[in-house]
This record gives structure tokens, sequence and C-alpha cells, in this order.
């Protein structure tokens, strides 16, 4: 041992003085401090965040995420010192020195492996020291910064970087010790990482997260299975314990590690292998040759060869035979083989999860398999690509035969032409299989709609494009580089630049070298208006390909030259007048190119990087909150607009009027108007400017304020409007995509499947809240305070509007809306009228009854299907192929109205229609009469009916969307807290009951354990505050997941209808009512009077507080008592907390009901009955008549519990 | 012939690999001898145009018109041949495959052509039984024969070998001069080498380099008159190495039988138990490098 001590020292101390191991020790340091300070609020643009922003920079949880991924981010480091700490002897030919010495192999490896892990751990413990001194830099925001100590530091190291670089290690070590190569070692680490990555995907499903955490080589993933459901306290306070997943995966992998080494340790030889070998074999055919030599006659001395010298050098045919040989020689190696088998590997198991919803699949079209497989396995084109771009180049000279290759009078170009087309052959190869692949996965599952066409045009005609880009950019590093590990390594930083380079504000195309982007591709609108962009930068790029590889030519290594000076003279000596003019057209291509894309991104449209985008909300909320809040305001209370839209051109138009009613008690003065890209700012990065050709009111006022860059018009009326005293506002506006943006397109209106709503494109009055900034470092940056997401339920102000429409109330509402002939338009309404005028198609529709200021304009080529519930129409306007879905839609909508009209009261039209629209976006929204379904949920589901585990979530969103004609549509809630609970948690509960009645309570569960999850992770990550749900602010995992828990366990313990019946009389004393609007205060006492003796305190529980329980089955017995029957003796635990906003939680008293069961073996429940149970353990006696399998309590989950998998135990059968 | 004029070449880091040689190589074999770092591969590598000169020139005549070497790369890779000191094979990739691949690098496009030359040149390096075998399992000498057969792919008029007999058996190396032999005739064959005998063998003229300086040049036999009569030999312990060192120039100590033998140069008889020797290059070689004898510079006027 002391022998192999005496080597990791000499090893440590060697390393030490190289300056690169410092380097790697600089940059991890930098990167932490980079990252912390990036979390810490320091950048503007940038924000790193594990978890939630409520999360210190130093909390136990963000060090052990920050030093865990960025020691994992060392893996090239790793597998720079690992791998040669061994083959470094081979390539150094030191390895006989050694091998002859007095040492064992034993001492010698050990002594090589224990020396570079101490490097490595000096590495990566820049990590740790750098997140500390980040702290103390002046730019840390100081709330962002907790108390921690020293162990919060040391602890990531001990369970995550230290294993980890055990692993990564003695993986590395044993691939260069027993190959004796570097390239292995390299491509083992991609493949590692990858790995990580696959698994961090392979997470999002609650049912693989703990796969995923075994799997992850470095335990990230399971340090986030174990965390998932920790709130924002824990994690700021809690180390995360060596338990659970954390502590298998470490062991497993920790044993992976160690199996690793002691076969490398194994098999590891003193001997010079392969040299020996070869000259012994070579000095046996050497024997037999010359024995063969001397019987046959000599050698002819053909002389032809004298004469043979070519006339003419046909180069052509030369470079297309090196071509050849070099695309070979690459395919043919073994490491190859492995990165792309392991890439459809990859590809193939992560189809079996493809787009699924609720763990619902979806069908395999054609866009979706070039997105799955062509996404995932561009990492390893580009590995591939990256790495055999440096054996290309280096080739000749890694093999020692360059000196007579360059000697041979073979043109320079015919070489790097001949390698830069094999390297392009390598992507085109890959994307032959990447197509194959796809097609495969497509048929093995009975989808037959292949669509060749568009995988050659994506895969070849796009995606290839991109590889080709970056194939010159790898050649080119290479050749200028002129150092293969050097080159390798700028190929990784530009990668990472690439990957990181829009999160740090640098958004424009122009200088974000190669990144091109991909479409998105709809079944209903193609490409759209997508290519456009994408043509002018594989255009720009291209020239730029073409520029680099002039420089390349210049600076082709040819012969031994060395030094930047010679190297220099080289290429000025090959600056010919070919390659001038070559380089000028390139170089006026390149500026040309750059231009017109300048044009389009900057001139014709706004280019608005995110920084900017902030500056613009912030300003508008300084100049115009305090002016606008405080100025009462006339109201839309009616609406008439004809609107124009032209797919083609992306042009709408939209002249028409708005009632302006004074429904306040004093005279309104002003009139304030958002044109239409700032009334929704998070739209903001739309185009142009809308063209605005009138825009007026019909009572004298004059102009007060004509903001241009916020887009705000402001007028004062000569005379007043007095209360009750309406007037109109004029306007004909027009929005249109020109050019194309440097974000994705506008995809409001296009070729086939328009959708845009009114605040998108039309006026709006007041002040828009919703355009102010949210999160409180951005705020802090632009010196705002800190701003409440929603008012009290009290504030006046409030109460005056509702949440979803501003200054409007409930409407009138008459529109005319034209289009291209071959389209139908569709607006909220019943249709008056259909005619053709001028080429166009028109459409006049009229509501009937008074709606909320929310409508959508919406055309296509549809297809409709057509069926009727007693008085009322159902239509589907759906794209022609996309049938799969349509009836589950009209069952669900069915089954809606048949138990929302008995439950709840009767729905207000007399039609009900459902119409895709592309999946630009992928949601559904609940309009009057009138539901946008995005293409890519509900219309392409593969819902297996068969499959218990499979959510038929087509009729599950279809259920919810019509339940809003009644939560939203006929109630409204106050813009403040609590408001999307009577929306969005009541639509949830409407549409549970819907498919409970449907599907069953078993399949309910499953839904509901996806809610549970949802809710736990969301307040785990909760950006400011968790609320309870009565106090909601528009918190998806709040109002969505906890709403669907809350109201579920609440008709399970109030009983259904005793819950609907309350729910009924809300709404019939609330409907079509405001302002004031009613809130979850109006709600809450309908339920409480509702509910049975003893179960008030749930509202409270529920409703009011943050309550989560701990309870647990701790042991279960049965004894038979004959007859079949058996007595079973339950011992669980009860536990009930509450909770602050940020997770800290107190232990309550327990005196509750919950529910004891005791379930069989195919997990029905025998015995179901709630329990008043106290604090602590509880003991119950049950008689069951069937063998009981597992018992416990709350077993069906209805509670909300952190840990919801041990209130179940497997019952004992003394004797059985 | 090839004229080297005032060739000089220094290196980034300094080194001086070349100070103004000036040769004249006329067609057959000729020697290049010289320590290791004296230049020898420097002023091969330049002449193979895989680097540039700081100044000088050199020409070669050809059949086709004299060409410039460091003006006219392509034109001297027409026509030349070269065997690096320090060369690799792909191990995987069978002789015959990867001669052809050479000689598709030569400009030979057509198949029958290649094919011919191929064969036609791995009969004469008699590696033709061994086509089929990978590189790889190849022996030192083997792997020689094998790029000097690539070396005269296209019947080159300058032909350089570097170093080629470096770390070859004695029977190797006799198979491989004989083949050197062979092709000296009628074009301009530079052989490197720092081994007497090599040269001694095969070239009929020859040039001595020593940091990057051309001490001698002429035919072994001039050279050889130039130490003629001052060649002394004497055999004396070890212990007395050092004194000898002090009081003559000593060429060379060699052992023989466990004794040493040393060679002095001296224009009078040393006396002393010393014993007239007969010459030989190595004698010649070794003044020079001790910079003893030297005839560089007349040749150059």
């Amino acid at each position: 041992m002391r022998t192999a001590l005496a080597i990791a020292a000499f090893e440590l101390r060697r390393r030490l003085r190289l300056i690169s191991t410092w380097i790697y020790f600089a940059v991890f340091g930098a990167l932490a401090v980079l990252w912390t300070l990036a979390s810490g609020g320091a950048f503007e643009n940038v924000k790193v965040s594990v978890a939630s922003e409520k999360v210190w920079v130093n909390a136990p949880f963000a060090l052990m995420l920050t030093i865990g991924f960025l020691s994992a981010m060392a893996l090239p480091v790793i597998s720079a010192v690992m791998g040669r700490a061994v083959q470094q002897d081979f390539e150094a030919n030191t390895h006989h020195a050694f091998f002859t010495s007095p040492i064992t192999r034993w001492q010698y490896l050990w002594g090589r492996f224990l020396g570079a892990l101490a490097v490595l751990l000096l590495v990566v413990s820049g990590i740790g020291l750098g997140a500390a001194a980040a702290l103390a830099f002046p730019a840390m925001d100081g709330d962002r910064v907790g108390a921690a100590g020293a162990i919060a530091y040391v602890w990531p190291y001990v369970i995550i970087a230290l294993p980890n670089l055990v692993l990564a290690g003695a993986i590395f070590f044993a691939l260069g010790a027993l190959t004796r190569r570097m390239l292995p070692v390299y491509l083992v680490s991609a493949v590692m990482l990858v790995g990580y990555i696959l698994a961090t995907q392979l997470a999002s499903d609650t049912q693989n997260r703990w796969i995923a955490a075994m799997l992850d080589p470095f335990g990230i993933n399971a340090v986030y299975y174990l965390t998932e459901y920790w709130p924002v306290a824990e994690r700021n306070t809690r180390l995360v314990p060596l338990a659970g997943y954390v502590l298998y995966n470490r062991a497993l992998w920790l044993g992976v590690g160690l199996a690793v080494l002691a076969f490398a340790f194994r098999r590891f030889r003193f001997a010079h292998a392969a040299h020996a070998r070869a000259g012994k074999i070579g000095r046996d055919i050497e024997a037999a040759v010359g024995a063969a030599a001397e019987t046959a006659p000599a050698a002819p001395r053909d002389t032809r060869w004298k004469q043979a010298r070519p006339a003419e050098y046909r180069w052509l045919s030369a470079l297309a035979a090196l071509t050849w040989l070099q695309l070979v020689e690459t395919v043919k190696n073994v490491y190859f083989g492995v990165i792309a088998l392991t890439g459809l590997l990859f590809v193939f198991a992560s189809s079996t999860e493809l787009d699924s919803i609720y763990g619902t699949d979806t069908y395999p079209a054609t866009y979706k398999m070039i997105e799955l497989v062509g996404g995932q396995f561009s990492i390893f084109v580009l590995i591939l690509i990256t790495f055999y771009s440096g054996e290309m180049i280096w080739r000749e000279r890694d093999h020692r035969i360059d000196q007579m290759t360059d000697a041979l009078p073979v043109p320079t170009w015919v070489p790097m032409l001949s390698k830069l087309f094999a390297l392009m052959l390598i992507p085109a190869l890959l994307q032959v299989l990447v197509m194959l692949a796809g097609m495969s996965l497509q048929i093995a599952v009975g989808y037959t709609r292949l669509e060749p066409g568009l995988y050659l045009h994506q895969l070849f005609g796009i995606q290839l494009l991109n590889y080709w880009g970056l194939c010159a950019l790898a050649l080119a590093v290479h050749v200028l580089v002129n150092q293969k590990y050097l080159g390798h390594f700028v190929m990784v930083v530009y990668f990472i630049a690439a990957t990181f380079s829009g999160a740090f504000g640098f958004e424009h195309r122009l200088y974000r070298l190669f990144q091109i982007g991909a479409p998105t591709y709809s079944d209903m609108n193609g490409f759209g208006h997508y290519m456009p962009r994408i043509r002018w930068l594989e255009l720009y790029w291209g020239f730029f390909a073409v520029l680099l590889l002039l420089l390349a030519r210049l600076f082709w290594q040819r012969g031994t030259g060395a030094g930047l000076r010679a190297r220099l003279a080289v290429a000025r000596s090959r600056l010919r007048s070919r390659v001038v003019a070559a380089g000028l057209v390139a170089v006026i291509g390149f500026v040309a190119t750059g231009a017109t894309i300048y044009h389009n991104t900057n001139v014709v449209n706004r280019y608005l990087p995110a920084s900017a985008q902030k500056d613009l909300q912030a300003r508008y909320e300084k100049k115009y909150r305090a002016a606008l809040l405080g100025v009462p305001q006339a109201k839309i209370t009616g609406v008439k607009v004809n609107v124009d839209l032209y797919p083609t051109e992306q042009r709408v138009r939209g002249a028409g009027t708005f009632v302006l009613t004074n429904r306040g008690a004093v005279p309104v003065e002003e009139v304030w108007i958002n044109l239409p890209e700032f009334g929704s700012m998070a739209d903001m990065k739309l185009a142009a400017a809308p063209r605005v050709a009138r825009l007026e009111l019909d009572r004298p006022a004059v102009k007060i304020a004509d903001d241009e860059e916020l887009g705000v018009r402001g007028y004062r009326f000569e005379e007043p409007l007095p209360p009750g005293g309406t007037t109109v506002l004029r306007f004909d506006i027009e929005q249109s995509a020109r050019g194309f943006r440097n974000d994705d397109p506008y995809t409001r209106v296009v070729y086939n499947g328009s959708f845009v709503n009114n605040f998108q494109f039309l006026p709006s009055l007041g002040y828009v809240e919703a355009a102010e900034l949210v999160g409180d470092a951005d705020r802090k940056q632009h010196d705002l305070a800190p701003r409440d997401r929603a008012r009290d339920r009290k504030d006046p102000a409030g109460l005056a509007r509702n949440y979803l429409t501003g200054e409007a109330d409930w409407i009138t509402f008459e529109s005319v809306v034209s289009t291209e002939p071959d389209q139908i338009a569709i607006a909220p309404g019943y249709l008056q009228r259909e005619w053709r005028q001028g080429g166009r198609r028109y459409f006049h529709y009229r509501m009937d009854s008074p709606i909320l200021d929310l409508y959508a304009f919406l055309s296509g080529r549809y297809q409709v299907r057509r069926d009727r519930w007693k008085g009322v129409a159902i239509e589907i306007y759906y794209h022609p192929g996309h049938e799969y879905n349509l009836q589950r839609m009209i069952e669900s909508t069915k089954d809606s109205l048949d138990y929302f009209t008995a439950a709840f009261g009767p729905y207000q039209h007399t039609q009900f229609r459902i119409i895709e629209f592309p999946r630009y976006e992928r949601f559904a929204e609940s309009l009057p009469n009138t539901i946008p379904y995005s293409e890519s949920i509900g219309f392409v589901a593969r819902v297996d009916d068969g499959d218990e585990e499979d959510l038929d979530y087509p009729y599950y969103v279809t259920a919810h969307e019509m339940a809003h004609q009644w939560w939203a549509h006929q109630v409204i809630g106050a813009n403040v807290q609590g408001a999307t609970m009577l929306s969005e948690s009541l639509s949830q509960y409407s549409a549970l009951m819907v498919m409970k009645k449907r599907y069953g309570d078993a399949r309910m569960k499953r839904f509901l354990r996806y809610e549970l999850d949802r809710y736990l992770i969301g307040r785990g990550t909760e950006s400011k505050r968790e609320v309870p749900l009565a106090r909601v602010e528009d918190q998806p995992y709040i109002h969505y997941a906890k709403g669907s828990l809350v109201m579920y366990a609440l008709q399970d313990y109030f009983g259904q209808e005793r819950l609907d019946r309350a729910i009924r009389a809300y709404r019939d004393a609330w409907a079509y009512r405001g302002p004031p609007y009613s809130t979850t205060l109006d709600f809450l006492p309908y339920l409480r009077r509702a509910a049975p003796p003893g179960m008030e305190y749930l509202i409270d529980d529920m409703f009011e507080r943050i309550v989560v329980f701990e309870n647990r089955a701790l042991g279960a017995e049965a004894r038979p008592l004959g007859g079949g029957r058996f007595e079973v003796v339950l011992d669980v635990s009860a536990g009930k907390l509450v909770a602050d906003e940020l997770g800290v939680e107190k232990q309550l008293p327990v005196d509750d009901l919950i529910e004891i069961g005791v379930l069989d073996d195919e997990g029905a429940p025998l015995y179901l009955r709630k329990h008043r149970l106290k604090a602590g353990k509880n003991q119950l006696r049950v008689v069951v008549d069937r063998a009981p399998a597992s018992a416990g309590i709350d077993p069906l989950n209805k509670l909300i519990d952190r840990t919801p998998n041990d209130n179940v135990t497997d019952v004992a059968m003394p004797g059985g | 012939m090839l004229a080297i004029r005032n060739l000089s070449k220094t290196y980034p880091n300094g080194t001086r690999a070349l100070k103004g040689v000036t040769l004249d190589i006329p067609r057959g074999m000729f020697g290049l001898l010289g320590p290791n770092g004296s230049g020898k591969s420097t002023l091969m590598r330049t002449l193979a145009t895989l680097q540039g000169a700081d100044h000088g020139e050199a020409r070669l005549e050809a059949a086709g018109g004299t060409i410039d070497l460091f003006a006219d790369h392509d034109a001297v890779r027409r026509t030349l041949g070269y065997l690096p000191q320090d060369f690799g094979v792909y191990p995987k990739v069978r002789a015959i495959d990867m001669l052809d691949h050479f000689a598709r690098l030569k400009g030979f496009a057509a198949r029958s052509e290649r094919r011919a030359v191929v064969e036609s040149l791995l009969r004469q390096v008699n590696l033709w039984e061994v086509r089929k075998k990978a590189l790889g399992s190849f022996s030192g000498g083997m792997r020689q024969r094998f790029g000097i057969a690539q070396a005269l792919i296209g019947t080159p008029e300058l032909i350089i070998v570097d170093e080629p007999t470096a770390g070859l058996d004695p029977e190797e190396r006799l198979r491989f001069h004989n083949l050197l032999a062979e092709i000296g005739e009628n074009v301009v064959v530079i052989l490197s080498t720092h081994i007497v005998q090599d040269v001694s063998d095969l070239c009929g003229r020859m040039a001595v380099i020593h940091q990057g300086e051309v001490l001698l040049r002429g035919a072994p036999q001039e050279l050889l008159a130039l130490v003629a009569g001052k060649i002394w030999r004497k055999t004396i312990s070890h212990a007395e190495v050092d004194d000898a060192r002090r009081s003559h120039a000593i060429l060379s100590t060699r052992l023989v039988a466990g004794r040493t033998v040393i060679h002095v140069h001296a224009a009078e008889p040393p006396g002393d138990g010393f014993e007239a020797d007969e010459a030989t290059l190595e004698d010649v070689y070794f003044a020079a490098i001790r910079g003893l004898v030297r005839n560089g510079g007349e040749a150059a006027a």
C-alpha cells in the first residue's frame, strides 16, 4: 500500500504542476460562482432556479443540486484525467519502464487510480468553494441567501460528488487501461451524460420516477425523487438524507463502479501486448515468405509502372474514392456502431411514453415520430459529428502516415473535401436510420399513415442541413485549432454556448452560430409560415460555412510545418485569386442574407429580447398603473364587429363598435384604450404595431395621450359621461404578420386553422394588470415593489371587475366573419346567415344572451360531425383524418349535459361547438357555446379502453370545458383571491363526477394520483407562496390539482347529491350577476350549510388552511372466524399538519373522520368506513366476509398525504 | 540532378536546423550521413515539400524540365517518392489496398492501371505473397519495404529515403539494401542515415551533415583520401581512456573482447604504442563531426 500511495502521490504532484489541473479547478469554481449568482438574481436575464425562487441559493437542497449537477458536468474532465491515468503510459511509451519496475500491477493501478481521484476531487472542490464565494459578491440578492452551515457544503460531496467520481472514474480508468485508447473513453463519457439527460426526461411520468431515480448514474434524479414533495421550507433547512432511493441509487452505482474497477484490475496485464504480438506474427510471415520467395521465380521486373505515369490527374475520382474510404473507416469503427445503437435504444425506450398525457399515449403521427426520434437521436448525431470530425481530420497524423500522404501529388482540396463529404454523409446515413426507426415504431403499433414525404422533407430537407452546417464548423475548428483534444473541447464549448446562449440574453439568430431552429409541423397547417426564416437562416449560415471552409482550406495542415508564423505564411501562399473570389462571393452572400434577415427581424418586425420586453412591462406599470387605476372607467357592454380573416396573408382586420357604459356612480371623464398587442402583454412579441384606421368616440372628446411605444391612447370627454350613460367606440384595426421574426412566427392567422382571441387583436379598455411583471426578482431589478398576485377577497376594486375581462361586464355580441372561400369561419353565437361575396365567404353570428367579453374567431378547412342532445346541437369542426376521438367528445358532451343540467341548472345555449386548431398551443378554451380545442390534446389521443392504466382524457377535457359553460360563463369570480377556484376547481369537480359515472371509482383513483403528484410538486416549486384553496392566486397546482382532490374528497364525505345541491344553490344566487362579482366568501357558506353534522371542520381544513396528512398503516393481522369470515386487527397512525405559505408545518390535534379500509387481493374494498381517529396510534378491529389481503388508513388516498404509499400494509395471517 | 543552394531553417523554438546548406546531388544513390539531430530529417522533409525553408532554393532537373522545389510543390510531388523516417500504417488495412490507395492519390485514376502498378511494385519489393495481410501484422523490414513500394509509385525522379534501416535486423537490412541498389541507377535517390555502413554499401556519392551544416561531400573514395594515413589505432584498458582523450584526438572507441580499441586522427604518428590503421568511412565521418576534416566550403565555391 505504501508503494501504491507513493505512486498516487507522484501522480498527484505531477498533475498539480500541470496548468490544466488548475484551469479545470478555476473553470468549475467560476461556473459555480456564475450559477450561484444567476440563481441569486445577480443577472438581469439569467435565472437559474432550483425548485423555486424561495429556495435560498445556499440551502442544503440547492447546494446538493449545484454541486451534484456541476460535478456531473465535470464528466469530460473525469474522462480526460482518469482515462489517461494509465493510457498515458502507452501513448508516451513509458509503460515499459513501469512494467519492468519491481511493483505489482495492483500497486501500479491503485496508485494511478487514487492519484487521479485525488486530482479530480481537487477539481470539483472548486464548485463548493465557488458556490460559497459567490455569496460575498455585492451583486448577490440578500433575500436569496439563508443560513447554511459548512455541512451543507460537504454533504453533497459525500453522497453525490465523490461516489460519482469513483463510478465515472472507474469506468474511464478501466476503458483507458484496457483499450489503451482515448476514443472509447470520450465516447462513453458522452453516452453517460446522455443517459443522465434521458433519465431526467423519463422522470416526467410519475410511474417512471423510481426507475429514473435508479437509472441516473449521478444520483441527481434520486435526490429529486426523494425530495419531490418537500415544501420550500424543508428544502431550505433539511439535509437530503442518505435514505430511500438516494441510498439505493448510491449503493447500486458505487457498487457498479467498484465492480468495474475490480474487473479492470484483474484483466489488466503488465505486458507489451499489441506490438510484441504483431512483431512475432510479422517474423513468422516473413519466414514463410522468404522461403517461398527463394523457390518462386524472381519477382518480374515489370516496368510498366515506369511508363504508367499518369498523363492527367483525374482528381474527382480520387475524391469520390477517398470520401468513400473515409466514410467506411468511420462507420466500420466499432464505437460508431455502439453510439448509433445506443441512440436507437434510447429512442425506442422513450417512444413508449410518446407524448403521453395522464399516462395515455397519442397516435404516432409522423411529425411526432420525427420530433421524438429525430430530436432525441440528434444528441447522438452531434456526438458522432464532434468526435469523428476530429478522428477524420487527424486520421493520417494519428497513424503517422501523414508524411507519406502529404508528399503525394494530390491537391490539398481533395483530402479536405473528402473528409468534409464523409463527415456530411454520416448524418445523412443516420437520418436514414432515424427514418426507418420512426416508421418501424409506427408500424409496431399498427399505425400506417407513414408520410414518407414528410420524413424526407424534415429529416433531410431541414435537419440534415443543420447538421451539415455543424460538419463545416467542426472541420474548420479542428483545422484551425490544430490540436485534437483542444479541438474537441472547443466544439463542446460551442455546444454548451449554443444551448445556453438564449438563456443568457443572446437571442438574436444572426449571431447564434448555426442555430437555425426547427419548424413546428401541424397536421392542420403543415409547416405553416415557419419556413421563410429557416430557409433564410440556412442560406445565411450556408455562406458562413463556405467562409469557414475557405479558411480551413487556407490553414489545412499539410506537412510538418509548425508554429503560427509558418502556418500564416502557408495560408498567405495559398491565398490565390480563386480562393479570394470565392471568399468575396461568400462574404457578399453572408452580408446580403444577414441584411435581409435583419431587415425582417428588426425593421419590419420589432425585435424584443426578453430583457427589453421586461423593460417595457415595467415602463407600462410605472407610467399607467397609478394614473389609470384611480380613474373611473366606462365598461364595454356591447360588441358588434366585422372580422375579415386573410389566412394566406396572415392578416386580420376588425372593424366595429363597442358600446361603453358608465356602470359606476360618478361621471367618467376619460377613456383609456390599449391597442391589441399591449392589451395582452404576454404576447408582446407580436409582429409590427397594428394599423389603426379608425378609433373614435361618438361623444366629443380630445385625445390626451398617444403612446406609440406602449400602444396606449387616452381621450377626455368634453362633457363627462354621467352614471348610466353610454357612448360608442368605433374602431377599424388591422393586424398582420410581415416578413419573419427572430422568434417563432405569428401563428394566430395561418393557412389552415386560424384562431385569434378578441384581446389579441381588438382594443381593450383601462389598465391591464396582467401586463405587470410578476417575479419578485424581476420587479426588484426594475425598482418595483413586490406585487401580490391577487387582491384580497374584500377589496372593492377587485369586486368591481371579474377576473377575466377587465373593464367589461356582460356584453351583447354580434359579428360578421369573413374568410377565404374554402374555409369555414366561426365565432361565438348562432349562425344567422352565410353568403359569398367578392370571392370570400361570410358568416353572420349573433349571440342570444349576454356573455363575458371573451370571444374568438376561427377559420379552417373543417369537416363537421353533428349530433344532438335534446334541444342542443352538438358540432365538432375537425381536421379530416382526426376522427379518432370524435365519438368520445360527443359522448362526453352528452353525459356532461345530462349531469350538469340535472345537478347545476340549465345550459344557457342551444348549441355546443368544438373547433380544432393547430398545435401551436396546447390547450382547450371554453368560450360561450364555442370550444377551441388544440390538435395536440384529445384529437390524437390513443385511448385504450382495455388498459386499466389509460385515462380517457379527450372525454375528461371535453367535460371540463363543458363545465366552464356553467363555471365562468354563468357565475364568474371577482378579480380577487380564490377566483379560479370558482371556475377551475368547480369545473374539475364537475368533470370528475361525469367521469366517475362512466369509468367508476377505481379509475378515478389513478387520475387523482396524478393530481396529488401535481399538487405536492407544485407547492415545492412555488415561486411566491402557497395559499389555501379558497384564496388561490391563479396557481394551477392549487385550483386544478388540489381543487380536484378536495372536491372529490368532499363529495365522498358529504355525499355527491348533497354537495351538488349546495353548488347549485350558489349558482342560482349568482348566475349572470355582477358587478360586484362573487368570491369564495360567497360560495363557502353554501358548503358550510350543507355539511353533515360533525363535518364542518372539513371546510376550514380544505379551503381556508393548508392541511396535509401524515397517515400510515403500522400493521394488520387477521384471524379467521370461521365461515369464511375474518377479524382484522389494524394498527394505524394518524397525523395532521398545517403548513404556512412556505411549507413550515405544525402538528394539529386530530379528531378527524378518516377512512379505514380492508382490501382483497385485487384491491377491491371488503370494508370501507370512516372512523373518528385521534393523533398517533389507533387500533381498530374490523370483521370482513372474505380473505383480506391488505388494510390501512385512507387506503384510496382521498386525503392529501405526502407519503401516500405507506397508507396500506399487507395483512398478516397467522399460520398462513 | 538536384541542386540545393544556401538552405536555412530555424524552428520557432530557436533551433537552427539548417544553416546555409548547399549541395549538388547527381543521379544515383546519394548518402546523407549525420548523427541524430544533425538536420538530416529537416532537410529531407524540406525537400519533400512537407515544410518550408527560411532561405535558399532547390532545383531538380527532371525529364519535364527544371523544377523549383519550393515554388512548385505540385510539380515536385508528381515526381517525388518519399519514405519518411518514422511512419505508421492503418493496422487493419491490407497491403494491396493501402498501396492502391496511395496510387490513387498519386493520380492513377484508372483502376486497371493502378492494379498493374500495385502488382509490379509489390512483386518488386517482394511483398506480393503477403499482399492480403493486414499491415499491422508486418515486421519492421516488411513495413519498410512497403514504404519503399509506396515511394516508387509513378516512377519518381527524386526519391528521398529517411533513415530506412534503423531498427532492422541484419538480414532485413541486406534485403532492403538490395532493393535500394536496384532503383538507384537512373534517378536521384537521397538516403539519409546515421549508419556509416549503409552509405559505404550503397552510395556513389555522399555528404556528412552536422549541426545543420554540410561538413563533407564527395565520393566515398575521395573522402577516404582526406584522412588516409592519419588514422592510428591502439588497444588500451578502460581506465586509460580518459587519459588518451586528453592527449589525442580520439575519433572512436570500440570494445573488442572487453578491451577498448581507440582510433585517433593525427597527421604524424602519435607513437606511444599507436599503430597505423587503414582509414574507413567511419573514421572520415567521426573526423568530420569532431571538426578535424572538412571540405564543405570548397565544393560550394
